[in-house]
This record gives structure tokens, C-alpha cells and sequence, in this order.
């Protein structure tokens, strides 16, 4: 092909006399590379936001502590009963529950499976997941039956002057 | 396995790699083992020089057979 390029005119004995094909694989796998170490560093970019909010987690927020906030009056809820509240945001719905006398839990109850609002069932002493029919305990949190894995968020509550006051949300155990 | 074909291996290595920390980062993150998170996240922005690494030298070494022959 080189001997061709030099004469002018050529022999015309064949139309792709110009197309050059030596090169195209070792092209084509070096491209093929360079979508390889492409798709590493996307990956390494996308890998960045996880890592700075799971640091945030691990440092900051750890054992924040907010307003407190009045979920109900003493007299308004009996032994074994439950009220519904939302903290510590607007929107973070939660629940708790008058065990005895002296002793309230208290819980975000969004499921930790799919985020279905969980309810307390007086009768069985269980806090019950309607969507899957997860099952927490009622004690500590933690699940007892069905898809969830990890336990209730615990929210620490304070009994003053016949209210019950909701005061910091506990971390999960890790 | 023939040398030129190594490169492109260890290449895919580190992809599969990077899919596998990532799923692995994902699901520590949604249970909450935020140090594992950042371990996985780590590995995954370690192993893009790695992949860069592997890429230049291997266009090293295609311009070094090159001039061989
Ligand atoms: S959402 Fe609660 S069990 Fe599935």
C-alpha cells in the first residue's frame, strides 16, 4: 500500500486503496480501556456523597439533642395505652407507649423495613407492622418477626409536672 | 494468557471490584455501619488510580512491543 502512495496516478484496482485498517483494533481496545478506568472513576465520584454523610453520621449528629416536646398529658393516657406524636421533625412520626405506672417507651415508628407507620396492639404486647406483619418488641425496639432487620429508633421521653416530654432520638446500636 | 491481554483483565477486575463496594457501601450505609461505609467508599476512590495506573502502563508497554518488532 505504501509503494501505491508514491505513484501518481495509481493503479485504480480497487476503491478502498485509502481506507487504512491497521490500527483499528489495538483502537478499539484502547477505547475499550479507557471506558474501563472511565467507569472506575465514576464510581469513585459517586462513592464520595455515602461517604460524607455516613461521616457526618459517625461524628456529628451522633447524640443530638432537640427541643424538648410535650407529647401528652399524664391523666390522657392509661397503662397500655398509646399515642401517636411526630419527632423529632414535623414529619418523623412516632409512637409511645404507657407500659406501667412509672414506665414509657417510645419509638419512630416507621418501619424500618418499608417505612409503614407501626401501631401498638394492646393484646398482644407487640408493636405490629400492618403492611408485612413485622413485629417489634415492644421493650427494646428490636424486630421479632417478619422482614424488618434493625430496630425501632428509641426516643428517650421524660415524665415532668403530669406531661410526658419526648427529649433525644437514640442512635441504633451498630 | 496472552501479555497484552493482562491489562484488560485486571481492568475488569477493578470494575467488578467497584460494583461490589458500591453494593456493599450501599447496603452498610441503610444498616447503619457508617465506618464500613467509609471503608468500601475508600476502597472504591483507591482502586480509580489503580485503574489509571493499569492503563498507563499498559501504554507503556504496547509502545515498548511496538518498537520491537
Ligand atoms: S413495612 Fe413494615 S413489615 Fe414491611
Amino acid at each position: 500500500m505504501t509503494e501505491n502512495n508514491n505513484k501518481i496516478p495509481f493503479n485504480e484496482d480497487n476503491y478502498t486503496h485509502n481506507i487504512n485498517r491497521n490500527n483499528e483494533r489495538k483502537l478499539d481496545r484502547r477505547g475499550f480501556m479507557k471506558t474501563l478506568v472511565g467507569a472506575a472513576g465514576v464510581f469513585a465520584i459517586s462513592s464520595l456523597p455515602w461517604g460524607a454523610t455516613a461521616a457526618k453520621e459517625l461524628m456529628g449528629l451522633g447524640d443530638k439533642e432537640y427541643p424538648h416536646k410535650k407529647i401528652t398529658d399524664l391523666k390522657s393516657i392509661g397503662v397500655g395505652d398509646a399515642v401517636d406524636f411526630a419527632f423529632p421533625g414535623e414529619h418523623d412520626s412516632a409512637i409511645l407507649i404507657r407500659l406501667s405506672d412509672e414506665k414509657f417507651v417510645a419509638y419512630q415508628n416507621a418501619c424500618t423495613h418499608l417505612r409503614c407507620p407501626v401501631f401498638w396492639d394492646k393484646k398482644e404486647e407487640e408493636m405490629i407492622c400492618p403492611c408485612h406483619h413485622g413485629k417489634f418488641d415492644v421493650q427494646t425496639g428490636s424486630p421479632i418477626a417478619g422482614p424488618p432487620r434493625r430496630p425501632l429508633p428509641e426516643i428517650q421521653v421524660k415524665v415532668d409536672k403530669g406531661a410526658v416530654y419526648a427529649v433525644r432520638v437514640k442512635r441504633y446500636e451498630t | 494468557m496472552k501479555r497484552e491481554y493482562i491489562s484488560v483483565a485486571i481492568l475488569c477486575a477493578i470494575l467488578m471490584l467497584n460494583i461490589i463496594f458500591t453494593q456493599y457501601m450501599v447496603h452498610q450505609y441503610f444498616y447503619e455501619h457508617y465506618a464500613n461505609t467509609i471503608i468500601s467508599g475508600a476502597m472504591n476512590i483507591l482502586l480509580f488510580p489503580a485503574a489509571i495506573f493499569v492503563y498507563k502502563r499498559d501504554q507503556k508497554m504496547q509502545k515498548g512491543m511496538k518498537s520491537h518488532e
